[in-house]
Parts: structure tokens; sequence; C-alpha cells
């Protein structure tokens, strides 16, 4: 590498990694997500279920009893779950009956209410009303205490035992210990540890693509309002100040990365203890704390897919940059980018539950979404390397190089155009320009 | 000796032609000027001559060879610094893009400081400088690594009078020091006063071009001024006269090309006119300019040296 580029690189990093804001930035990043994932949790906990009330009218007569018996679980504050009240048919009308709960409903007198019908053996359908039907967990709970009874009944009928039957299944049950393979043996491993971890990693080159590529887009930019292009390029090449320019603010941002990351691994090994002093002791937390492996491999990819995903995004950054004449347009223009930058964001949710599929396997190999997809992939499946991981790298590579040999095209015309904001169309013809 | 020599050199952007079969060579140790209107296509030869764009067809060449990129240096006319830089820092930056030694990068900027009497400037940033004070910073880092061939495109742009001068002078002492310059302009006057050489460009195509005395006095040769009493017809029928403006006795007439004004006066007397005042005049470089562009669709490609 010549000398040149390295002064341009030097001049990139140096003059701004001696800014406040990215010292500011630097240490109040892991601060931000620290405080992101207590804050989740500690909403969690302030969101706590309250106890729900149901009114319930049995009209087969058989079930109730044993429905509240099977309900009884309590929230971590010791009141009960749910509570129930059997209530009677007004005058044997049902129509009057559902009008008069309604009302209880709407007055927020009770959350809902539940009709056993007549015929529940054969239909076995049960109307469940409430004011919130989203709770699907407890709904889950209900039909399920219901299945359990309305079964019961049905192998009485049959003649079978209901206690003799639950014996064969619970001497039949299997249990799954999940365990992963890896090479040095198999770990247990929490899935939600490894989301969160996954989610928290593909946030920061989420973040740090986007921060970065738009510094390089605002460098180009001042560089062209400022004028002063002209008197850099006719002492080094365009396409020179263009890779010195990318080289240093990447640079920057790994800089950036180790130093948030250094932070992580404290955090990793001490957290627990932190938290503890700080008196926060909610066990779900610290589980998750606790069961975070930040492992150097997944380190060394995030590196890795950080570069491939600046440098790509960057590129388009700069070509952006190059076109337009203020950072008031640049913002207009950069929309597409981080429109695509987003996108590949959240194909990144559904991905990383599913990181097996053939489907993720192709869309973490397109330019646009492999750094944040498959890192997202290798991420959740470490310590495994997933499907398409070594290939994902050549490809970013080659595409990244044909991408910024358009770039270097585009940009060595546009920095030294002053005035009118070519259309895409135009910046294109820049590219056959001698 | 010739240093820089330019062939037919042509440039388009699209359908806009901005440079046009341009040629001329260029002395060493000489002021060239390199003047014309704006959007004459003085900006796109320079850019050609510094290597930021090539030309279409045409060739640039350095004679002998023995100029690279690091040897020129080339102060643009759309000028700026980057504000958030300290100036030692940005002077030292622009030294390494000339590959520059730190050292001997040091040492200049020394000299440079001492020589404008800014040492108290080193540690400001870009951003805290006037205007003015900017200007000198940047004409510094053009001249910092001593070029053979130092390029200004209108130098004194956004200048006050004391500083045009002190730059001037010191445009002055680079050419006795060998420095060959190409001081390109709009603003003939200033040009007239400092070059060497011109070479007069408009709509990219070069209108007149070679030593700025020897553009003068053959536009002097050529600009007469006549009183006179008597028949006219020494005028009209002279083969020397281009064209003239006759108000009867009072004639202001341009020769043609080698045209001899003696030949005129010499016809005036065997015609027994009385000559009451012969004059040649001198025209200055913005007449002259006037003249070879508004003459310039007549004249095409007919006066190029």
């Amino acid at each position: 590498m010549s000398r040149k580029v390295f002064a341009v690189i030097s001049r990139e990093f140096i003059t701004r990694v001696r800014t406040k804001g990215f010292i500011i930035g630097t240490l109040l990043m892991p601060l931000m997500f620290v405080l992101f994932i207590g804050g989740v949790f500690i909403f969690a906990l302030f969101f706590q279920p309250s106890t729900k009330t149901y009114d319930v009218i049995d009209q087969s007569g058989m079930i109730y009893n044993e429905f509240v018996s099977l309900l009884d679980d309590t929230l971590s504050t010791g009141e009960p779950k749910l509570v129930f009240k059997k209530v009677e048919l007004k005058d044997g009308n049902l129509d009057s009956t559902l009008a008069f709960l309604q009302d209880l409903v709407n007055s927020k007198k009770i959350d809902g209410y539940l009709i056993f019908p007549n015929d529940i053996l054969k239909s076995k359908t049960v109307q469940y009303a409430a004011r919130n039907v989203s709770n699907f967990e407890e709904q889950a709970d209900i039909s399920r205490a219901l299945s359990k009874i309305v079964t019961n009944y049905k192998l009485a009928e049959t003649g079978v035992a209901p206690d003799s039957i639950r014996k064969i299944f619970k001497t039949g049950k299997v249990a799954l210990v999940s365990h992963q393979v890896t090479e040095e043996g198999s770990t247990e491993k929490s899935g939600a540890s490894s989301f969160v971890l996954t989610y928290i990693l593909v946030y920061m080159i989420f973040l740090m693509v986007m921060i970065y590529g738009q510094m390089v887009m605002r460098s180009v930019i001042e560089e062209k309002s400022q004028r002063i292009s002209e008197t850099i390029v006719s002492a080094v090449k365009p396409i020179e100040l263009l890779m010195g320019k990318l080289i240093g603010i990447c640079m920057l941002g790994i800089t950036q990365l180790v130093i948030v990351g250094l932070i992580f691994l404290v955090v990793a090994l001490y957290g627990g203890m932190i938290f503890n002093n700080f008196g926060i002791t909610s066990t779900d937390l610290l589980d998750i704390i606790n069961q975070i492996h930040f492992s150097l491999s997944i380190f060394v990819f995030m590196i890795i897919f950080f570069i491939f995903g600046f440098i790509f995004y960057a590129a388009i950054f700069a070509a952006v940059g190059a076109m337009v004449n203020t950072e008031e347009e640049g913002q207009q223009f950069q929309m597409p980018i981080i429109i695509l930058l987003i996108f590949s964001f959240f194909i990144m949710f559904t991905v990383a539950q599913n990181p097996d599929t053939v489907k993720a396997y192709w869309i973490s190999l397109v330019p646009f979404f492999t750094p944040v997809v498959m890192f997202a992939r290798i991420s959740v499946s470490d310590p495994i390397l997933p499907d398409g991981a070594l290939l994902s790298i050549p490809l970013m590579i080659i595409s990244t190089y044909l991408l910024l040999w358009g770039v270097a095209k585009i940009y060595r015309v546009g920095i030294l155009m002053y005035g009118k904001k070519p259309s895409l169309k135009e910046a294109l013809k820049w590219i056959k320009y001698k | 000796m010739a240093l820089l020599e330019l062939k037919s050199v042509s440039k388009s952007f699209g359908d806009f032609k901005a440079v046009d079969e341009v040629s001329f060579s260029m002395e060493e140790g000489s002021i060239f000027g390199l003047i014309g209107p704006n959007g004459a296509g003085k900006t796109t030869t320079i850019r050609m001559i510094v290597n930021i764009i090539m030309p279409d067809s045409g060739a640039i060449k350095f004679i002998g060879g023995d100029i690279v990129p690091d040897q020129i240096g080339y102060l643009p006319e759309e000028r700026g610094l980057y504000k958030k830089m300290y100036v030692e820092e940005l002077l030292l930056f622009m030294a390494k893009l000339k590959s520059m030694k730190t050292r001997e990068a040091k040492g200049q900027i020394n000299y440079w400081f001492e020589k404008f009497q800014i040492n108290d400037w080193r540690k400001k940033k870009i951003e805290e400088l006037s205007k003015g004070m900017q200007q000198k910073i940047q004409f510094i880092s053009t001249v910092l690594h001593e070029p053979k061939l130092l390029i200004l495109d209108e130098p004194f742009g956004g200048l006050d009078p004391i500083n045009v001068n002190l730059i001037k002078d010191v445009i002055l002492e680079l050419k006795e020091s060998g420095t060959t310059i190409i001081f390109s302009t709009h603003v003939m006057e200033s040009a007239e006063k400092i070059c060497d050489d011109i070479l007069l460009i408009n709509k990219g195509k070069v209108v007149l071009s070679g030593n700025l005395a020897k553009v003068k006095e053959n536009y002097k040769k050529r600009n007469v001024l006549i009183v006179y009493e008597g028949k006219d017809d020494f005028i009209k029928q002279s083969a020397e006269i281009e064209k003239y403006n006759n108000f009867g006795h009072y004639v202001e007439l341009q020769l043609k090309e080698g045209g001899d004004a003696q030949n005129i006066l010499k016809q005036a007397i065997r015609d027994k006119v009385i000559i009451r005042k012969f004059e040649i005049k001198e025209p200055s470089l913005n007449e002259i300019f006037m003249e070879a562009v508004g003459a310039d669709k007549e004249r095409e490609g007919g006066d190029h040296e």
C-alpha cells in the first residue's frame, strides 16, 4: 500500500477517533445495550399479569368443579392466576344471562366468561368471551384443562379407568434433554440466551454499518462541498482516496467494536456479580447473562462480517455522497440503502429462529443481506458453522470488488461535479467516462 | 527549453466540447498565462495536465519526462481545506500526499510560517481561520514540496490587496528560483503584469498564443489611427488593411496579418494626402482578448502558433 493511501487512512482515522462523539459513543454503546436488556426485564417485572376473573356458565353441570381444581396456578405474588365464579342462567334464559355478563365485562367487573354447553362431550366446543382475546397462554391453559376433563369422561364412557390410562402415559413418557453437539462434545445451551446474544450482536453490526456508512458519505460530501476534492485528487488517485477513506473509517469501526467487545466480555464474566451489587437479583436476567457464552469465534466472525457489511454498504454510501452536493441531499438519497439494511435486519429475525432452512441458506448468500443475516445464522448456530458460511466469504469478496469497481468510477467523476445533482441514469453513464 | 507540450488535446463531457484541439508548449522557468473567460476550458485543460481527467484525444507530454506528478503543485480555483484539522497537521498531510518525508516537510512548514509570519497559527484549527488566512495556508500547501511546475488557477480570487501583493511577490520569487508557473485567470490586468507567455482560449479553442510582448507588438502594429486631409483612396484601395472605420478625416484601421503600416503611409504621401497624425496603438491585453474573442469566428484556425 502506498504511503499516500496510508496518509489518507491515518487522516480519516485520527481526525475522527479523537472527537468527543467517538469517545462518548464507544463508552455509551455497551451501556445502552445493558440498559436496554435490563430495561426489558424490568419492564417485564413491572407488567406482571394480574389475577383474571371469569364467570362460568356450566350448562352441562359436570365440568365446573374439576375445571376449577385444575387451574389453580398462582402468580409470583402468590395471588391466584385465574379466579372463576359459577353463575346460573337467569330465569333459565341464556340470552338475557349473556347480556348481563356482557355488561359485567364491559364495566370491567369481570375479565370474561365461559359457557360450557349441555352437549360438551359431543360438540367439544366451549364459548370463551373476554375483553382481550390475545392472551394465548391463558387460553391454551383453559383449553388444556377442558380437554383433560372431556377426555376423562370419554374414557369413562368406554369403561377404562382414567387413572390406569394416566399411569400408562406416565410410564411411557420420554423426556428430551436438549444437547447441542459440538466438536468438543456436547453442551447444554439455553435457546433464549443464544437469541439474546445474537440479537445484540446483529443489532450492533446493523447499527455500525449504518452509522459508519453514513460517516463515509458525509466525508465524501465534506470534500465535495468544501471543495477539497480537487486539491487531493491532484496528488492521489480518486480510487486511492476512496480506499483510504473506506479503510480508515473501517478501522475506526473495528476499534469501537473491540472496545465494546471487551466491555461485553467483562459483563459476561462478571455481569452476575455486578448486577448483584446493584441489588438486581431477577433470576431470569442472571440466568441469561450467565448462560451467554461470548465465544472468541463469534467475535472474530462479527468483525469479519462488520468489515464486509461496512465496505459493501459504505461503497454505496460513497457513491451517493459523490452524486450529491449537500448533506441534506445526501439524507434523501441514502434512503434506499437504509431501507435495504433495515430489510435485512427484519429478515434476520425469521432466519435466526430457523437458521437451517433452504430459504435461510439462500437469503444469507445475497450480498445485500449476507453481513447481517449470515452472521445471525453463525451466531445462533455457534459453535457449529451453518451451511454456506464459508461460501459467503468469497461471494462477498467478489461482489464487493465488482461494486467497488462501479462505485470508483462514479466517485471519480462525481467528486469534481458541482451544481445540479445527476439522475441515477446520468450517474451510471459516468461509469463509461474515460 | 520547452517543459510541457500539448498536442491537439480534446475533451468532451457528453455533448459539450470543453477543450477542442488545444495545442501549445511551455517554456521552462516562465510564467505561462492561461487566459480566457469563465467556461473557456481553462480548468479542464489544467485537470488534464495534472492527470485528474484523461483527454479524449491528443497528447500531453512533459519534455524529457523528468516531471512526475509529485513535482507539480496545483492550486485549484475551487479550493478548500478540512475544517476540523489543525494547520500544521493539515500541511503535513498535504506534504505526505506529495511523497515528502515528515522531517523535510516540517522544515518547509517552518520556512513558510516564518516567511508569512504566522507561527502562532500552527495549533489552530482551520475553521478558526478567516477566509484570507485559509487562502494563505492553501497556497503554502501548494508550494510546500517545492514543485517544478506550479499551477495556479485564479490564485488571487478572494484575497485582499495586501495579500494579493504578498502572493504575487512569492510567485515572482518562485519564478526566479526556476519554478515554471501556469497562471490561469480571467482577469486580464493581473495576467498582463505577471505573465511571460500567454495562451488565450475561448469556448475550448485556442484563439491566441505566444510571448506576451510579441503578441502585444503584433497587435500594436496592426491597430492604426490616422488623421488626414484629402482623398481616402489610400485606405479604400490598400491591400494591407483588414477593416477600417472612416469618419472622413479620422480613420481607425486594422491591418491584415503581415500587413505593413509603412506602405499605407507611403501611398498617402504619393496621393498627396496630408497626414496630421499617424499612430500605431498599443492595445491592452483586455482589448486584445476582446478582439481575439470577437473575431474568433473569422480567424478560426488562422492565428495559432
